[in-house]
């Protein structure tokens, strides 16, 4: 049943009447609607998985196509070659739709390479920029490269076990090599360090195949470790390499994205930071959680991509109050308690509720208390009148409640359908320590910003840092992305 | 690697960086788009005429400045001929036939630009330089003139040329791409913009005759970056200072290409026939010069049509009902003549849409004051937003600190986590369009107020210079335009021009309050002026997406209520019928839904803006009152029997003249040249800095008119014509005035803007180069 939602979708991106200008955004309305119409009706086949995951996955990702079609129907009216563009669309958004409720992982492969395969010819919309080509060049040497590691890991998978049934692999385990290969993939396919070179380029197709590849495609990779999360999580090893690998990314990504001016660069930055996260969410064995984080990752990205027009505006609004308030480091100390306090106030309410948190919860919710300080020292800054303190405490406070009655839906609505996180041994411990101890590091140095980030002596610093550490032009000249045009 | 401390002649130092100043001042000024008005792509050209022109942009830009030759073929022989007489180049073609002959052969193989170093070295290692070189210092350039979109940008306060050695010495991606060396280089490079121009010039074997074009090529090279260093030193000059940022771009191109040259010695050959080149005198080729030539006739083809619709004044009313003043944006004319079809008493004039008050305005909630006036001019008024609450400034630093919040390293993952599924219903409501447009801003006020006696002097010239001496209507609107959009980029380039690329609310409401108040009144009379007690002013705003006229009753008007109804229904009616005429023009539109435009997130050409413009005349609108101008003309009143000493005339000509002229030759230079002087495609656009736009990842800011601006996706919008300025006045009084200003005149002797003398509103003289009037 949920795939029915495919339907309109495929249908439409072959049908040689997709010239009139409404059908391609009454197609994704029609997958919308029967995306949510199958939600409590589905039943699960040897091709369809239909638990709470791949329905809430289908209904995203309808609910991303609807809106970036929409956007795309207005964007591209007059220009010649939108038919084409709304096809390839809704091919995209067809393969993605099979991607995130297949059952059985040759359909997830198959529905990988599909995607790659469309998506190159998206960002090759204008085959004459160089930019352009260099890009889809090095999207698709990264997103083959997954592609090739999952058809291995297939491949290993099903001559262990003789079966690439989802919901089996789950319950009885998969190859080491193989969940090997799928952490592999699903790092590449997430753009994470150091191969996320592809993300931050693709802005040189129109804007809403920018929005629907960051809100709709490149959290793929945890959608993979989500949907093999049973098998993923036998292997304490993979979910350490995941939280490292994911944890690096983030706070590398998060990082780099304070350097950049251009929006659409930022926001790319700001995906493989988000993706990190995403990552190391997996790999601390919070799965209900990662699924959130797609949720509200992608609602987030899509309408900051769709609404990057605002960027100038938006600068305006920013250096009309005069100058921020800069806080010492004794407010930074300050904001910190505060922010401990309202974390432990809203924690133990949350246990009074009689809730239980494992370690890796927890520990999370420390990193995100970390982001929370600096909202409350931006309030408590000397020079911030007190009008404006409480108001930003307010917004602490709100937000503060805000993620914990998510992280409680979340649990409530997915926790059955995927499994708890793993008991902490010595490794996970050690992680969780290097975790917290490395985001509250970044967090502090972030908090006391303005003090040090015009000091010359973090001058080089930055230079290396607005460059993404280089990674991306050694991986130009890896694969020939300098070469000159043949004249 | 021996560098010799390299010394220059004085002399010949002097004429190199002579050269470097004429390389930058033929860079025109790029508006950030905060507020960007037009300019003339050619402003540092406007001493040659359009053939010389092309052949200097074609050597330093590689593009052709007139359309292809397709747009010759419905072209009359009489305008070509009268075109081909009128040409003065001595190497015109013979007559007629030869001239058709030469146009209708294909145009000869598109403009190849002289190639830079970068080009050179590229095509010879097979590595793409110039790329890397366009990625590399537009990543720095992006961070160095960024006004707040990074978190983390470079150390404020240096110098443009110290803060890129920095950069660059620390920079490895060139030498990744394999630019080995380059941070040595960088690192020896001299230490002042000036040596290092210097030293590279001697490295690179420039002589100042080559010097010219080869700088200009190199500053072309960087795009709009040039083009907002540009900027810097227009508004430094208009402050009485001096900004070093344009040359110190310079310097940072030539350092690279030093460092290419020595990269690759094997192209010495090549690079010193390009300096050979460069060195030659810039000369047009015959087929530029037919080309411009056919252009002319293109140009007469439109002025015969214009002379055609002219044809004398029409009947005008003892005392109107109602007057309404409106910007002289060639968006007013079809609603002006909408106005004018209600009712035979109802009478429009057309002024700058700044109203003659020079104010730099603060708006509510900051200390930021912003210019409402044509960029020529500097501000000498100040004003303020009254009811400028504190409460206002907190939120608005709340919504900012949130927005760090949103963007910092660590706080950004606690933001999504919390935030993101908000978003959910962001996306909803912006998907459908079901944003508000703004409320109108807090009754603007002079800050510092002004003297009973500048009141009534102020207003006295105002009234004045808009022909507006009587009779007095009962009811007079000052009616302003903007442009309310939702997520457009380029946003201000849709508001008012004259405003400086602001809304005009605030002048036209600022202008109402200060002829309504009675210590102006009471001092008119002194200044030979006389207002009806019954005349009231009433400022509004036309917003030019939707055609509706916001009227703001910022006073009471108990006596006035009649005239306020009787002009609002008008006004929507007039608003009717413009939407009609405007909507079958745009793709996707309908008359009724126009005003969805503003509100839709998606909507990449809300309006034509001021495509098409072809004209601009100065004279009694009755001489213009009912010909249907197709919203191609900018129309300024001008009665020049009122005109003491043509004071009103040489104000009209030296800046709303002028104005009309950037904004015609922007859309000329993004018509004709866009990969130059257009502002590329917007459904790849990536805001950068809160300036400006770069395409994709690419490096190079994009200054001018958007693609979509100009074109509808199957056809263009705009042709390309040199802008037709026609005046009612006695010849020799225009004549005086072009004589006193010499830039101006150069305007109309090198063929960048055609000037007509009208006579009882018919077209009866035409200027020609020299002060000369033919006809």
């Amino acid at each position: 049943m949920p795939l029915l939602a495919l339907a309109p979708v495929v249908l439409l991106a072959a049908a040689p009447w997709r010239r009139l200008p409404l059908l391609p955004e009454a197609a994704s309305l029609v997958a919308l609607a029967l995306a949510a119409a199958g939600l409590g009706i589905g039943t699960p086949s040897a091709f369809v998985r239909a638990d709470a995951v791949s329905a809430t996955l289908g209904l995203l990702v309808a609910f991303i196509a609807w809106v970036v079609l929409r956007h795309a129907r207005r964007q591209m009216t007059g220009e010649p070659r939108a038919a084409r563009f709304h096809a390839l669309l809704l091919a995209a958004v067809a393969a993605v739709l099979v991607l995130v409720q297949a059952a059985n992982l040759g359909l997830v492969v198959a529905a990988f390479v599909a995607v790659g395969a469309v998506l190159r010819q998206l960002l090759l919309f204008y085959p004459d920029r160089p930019e352009a080509r260099r890009a889809a060049a090095k999207f698709s040497t990264v997103w083959g490269l997954g592609d090739l590691a999952l058809i291995l890991a297939a491949g290993l998978t099903w001559a262990e076990r003789g079966t690439l049934d989802i919901a089996t692999l789950n319950a009885q385990g998969m190859p080491g090599g193989a969940i090997a290969l799928v952490v592999l993939a699903a790092a590449l396919k997430t753009a994470a360090f150091p191969l996320h070179g592809w993300v931050t380029e693709v802005m040189e197709a129109p804007t809403p195949v920018s929005a629907l590849l960051h809100a709709g495609v490149i959290n793929s990779g945890g959608v993979l470790l989500l949907t093999l999360a049973g098998a993923v999580q036998q292997s304490p090893l993979a979910m350490a390499a995941l939280v490292a690998i994911g944890g690096l990314t983030a706070l590398f990504g998060a990082v780099v994205m304070l350097t950049q001016s251009a929006v659409k660069t930022a926001l790319a930055w700001s995906t493989v930071a988000q993706m990190g996260f995403l990552l190391m969410q997996c790999g601390l064995g919070l799965w209900p959680l990662a699924l959130l984080h797609i949720l509200a990752h992608s609602l987030y990205k899509a309408h900051a991509f769709l609404s990057s027009g605002t960027a100038v505006r938006a600068v305006v609004a920013t250096t009309r109050p005069g100058p921020v308030a800069v806080p010492s480091a004794g407010a930074v100390l300050r904001s910190l308690a505060l922010a401990l306090a309202l974390y432990l106030a809203v924690a133990a309410g949350v246990a009074a509720l009689g809730l239980h948190k494992s370690p890796q919860a927890l520990a999370l919710g420390a990193m995100l208390i970390f982001g929370t300080t600096y909202l409350v020292a931006q309030g408590l800054a000397d020079a911030a009148p007190s009008a404006l303190t409480w108001r930003l405490l307010g917004a602490a406070l709100l937000a503060t409640l805000a993620y914990f009655g998510f992280q409680i839906l979340a649990e409530a609505t997915w926790g059955p359908a995927l499994p708890p996180p793993p008991q902490a041994g010595p490794l996970e411990w050690t992680l969780i320590a290097l975790a917290v101890l490395s985001f509250g590091l970044i967090a502090w140095a972030q908090t006391l910003f303005p003090l040090w980030a015009h000091h010359p002596s973090t001058a080089g610093l930055r230079v290396h840092l607005a460059n993404g550490l280089y990674l991306n032009a050694a991986l130009d000249r890896l694969i020939g992305g300098f070469r000159a045009p043949n004249t | 690697m021996f560098l010799k401390p390299i010394q220059t002649p004085p002399r010949l130092a002097a004429a190199l960086l002579a050269a470097a100043e004429t390389a930058a001042r033929a860079i025109p000024p790029a508006f950030p788009l905060e507020a960007t008005v037009a300019v003339n792509p050619f402003l540092g050209q406007s001493g040659e005429d359009l053939a010389q022109a092309a052949a200097r942009l074609a050597r330093v830009a590689g593009v052709a400045l007139t359309p292809p030759r397709a747009a010759l073929a419905e072209v009359a022989d009489d305008d070509l001929a009268a075109a081909l007489i009128a040409a003065t180049s001595p190497l015109k073609p013979r007559d007629l036939a030869d001239l058709k002959a030469r146009l209708a052969r294909p145009a000869p193989a598109a403009p190849q630009a002289l190639p830079t170093v970068a080009d050179l070295v590229s095509r010879a290692t097979g590595t793409d330089f110039a790329a890397i070189l366009a990625r590399s210092f537009g990543l720095w350039a992006a961070g160095a003139f960024d006004r707040g979109q990074a978190l983390w940008t470079p150390r404020p306060g240096m110098g443009a040329f110290a803060a890129w050695r920095e950069w660059a010495t620390h920079d490895l991606t060139p030498e990744i791409a394999g630019l080995s060396g380059f941070c040595a280089h960088v690192a020896c490079a001299p230490d002042t913009a000036d040596r290092a121009i210097l030293r590279a010039a001697g490295r690179l074997s420039l002589t100042p005759e080559a010097a010219e074009t080869a700088f200009h090529r190199l500053l072309i090279d960087l795009g709009g970056w040039a083009g907002h260093a540009r900027h810097l030193l227009w508004q430094a000059e208009l402050a009485g200072q001096s900004d070093a940022t344009l040359t110190d771009l310079l310097a940072i191109r030539l350092v690279w290409e030093e460092a290419l040259f020595d990269h690759c010695p094997a192209i010495a050959a090549d690079w010193a026939a390009t300096v050979q080149a460069h060195a030659a005198p810039v000369a047009p080729t015959p087929d530029q010069v037919a080309e411009a030539i056919g252009q002319e006739a293109i140009e007469r083809a439109h002025q015969r049509a214009l002379a055609a619709l002219l044809s004398g004044p029409a009947p005008q009313s003892a005392r109107p009902a109602l007057q309404a003043a409106f910007c002289i944006d060639t968006r007013s004319e079809p609603f002006r003549r909408a106005l004018e079809a209600q009712s035979e008493a109802v009478e429009t004039l057309g002024f700058a849409g700044f109203f003659g008050l020079p104010v730099a305005h603060r708006p509510a909630g900051t200390d930021q004051r912003e210019a409402h006036l044509p960029v020529l001019l500097t501000p000498s008024l100040g004003s303020a937003a009254t009811g400028d609450v504190p409460a206002l400034r907190i939120a608005a630093r709340a919504r900012r600190a949130w927005g760090r919040f949103r963007q910092a390293a660590v706080s950004s993952f606690a933001f999504v986590e919390a935030a993101g599924p908000a978003y959910g219903v962001k996306l909803v409501v912006d998907a459908l369009g079901l944003g508000h447009p703004p409320a109108p801003q807090p009754l603007p006020r002079f800050d510092p107020p002004l003297a009973a006696a500048e009141k009534a002097a102020r207003a006295a010239a105002i009234l004045r210079a808009m022909s507006l001496t009587g009779p007095h209507a009962r009811l007079v609107l000052l009616i302003g335009h903007g442009a309310h959009l939702t997520n457009n980029a380029h946003e201000s380039a849709y508001r008012c021009g004259a405003c400086g690329g602001q809304s005009g609310e605030v002048s036209a409401r600022l202008l109402a309050g200060l002829l309504n108040d009675p210590e102006t009144r009471a001092g008119l009379p002194a200044q030979g002026l006389t207002l009806p007690k019954d005349t009231l002013f009433v400022a509004g705003l036309h917003d030019t997406v939707s055609d509706r006229v916001t009227l703001f009753r910022d006073a009471p008007a108990p006596h006035h209520a009649a005239d306020l109804a009787q002009a609002e229904a008008w006004l929507a009616a007039a608003g009717r019928l413009t939407r009609a005429e405007r909507a079958p023009r745009l793709p996707g539109a309908r008359a009724e839904t126009l005003a969805r435009r503003a509100t839709d997130w998606a909507e990449l050409r809300p309006e034509w803006g001021l495509a098409g413009c072809a004209a601009f005349i100065a004279a009694p609108r009755a001489m213009t009152r009912g010909r249907r101008l197709d919203g191609r003309a900018f129309l300024h009143s001008y009665d020049w029997r009122q005109d003491r000493d043509f004071a009103t005339l040489e104000l009209i000509l030296t800046a709303p003249v002028v104005v009309a002229s950037w904004i015609s030759l922007q859309y000329y230079g993004s018509t004709v040249a866009p990969a130059v002087f257009g502002g590329g495609d917007k459904l790849i656009h990536n805001v950068v800095g809160g300036i400006g736009v770069v395409e994709g990842n690419g490096g190079r800011l994009r200054v001018g008119l958007p693609l979509q601006a100009l074109h509808d996706g199957q056809a263009p919008v705009h042709a390309p014509l040199r802008l037709s300025v026609l005046v009612e006045a006695p010849r020799p009084a225009i004549t005086a005035i072009l004589a006193r200003h010499e830039g101006l005149r150069q305007l109309f002797d090198k063929g960048w803007l055609h000037l007509f003398a009208l006579e009882d509103g018919r077209m009866t003289a035409r200027y020609r180069p020299g002060l000369v009037w033919e006809g």
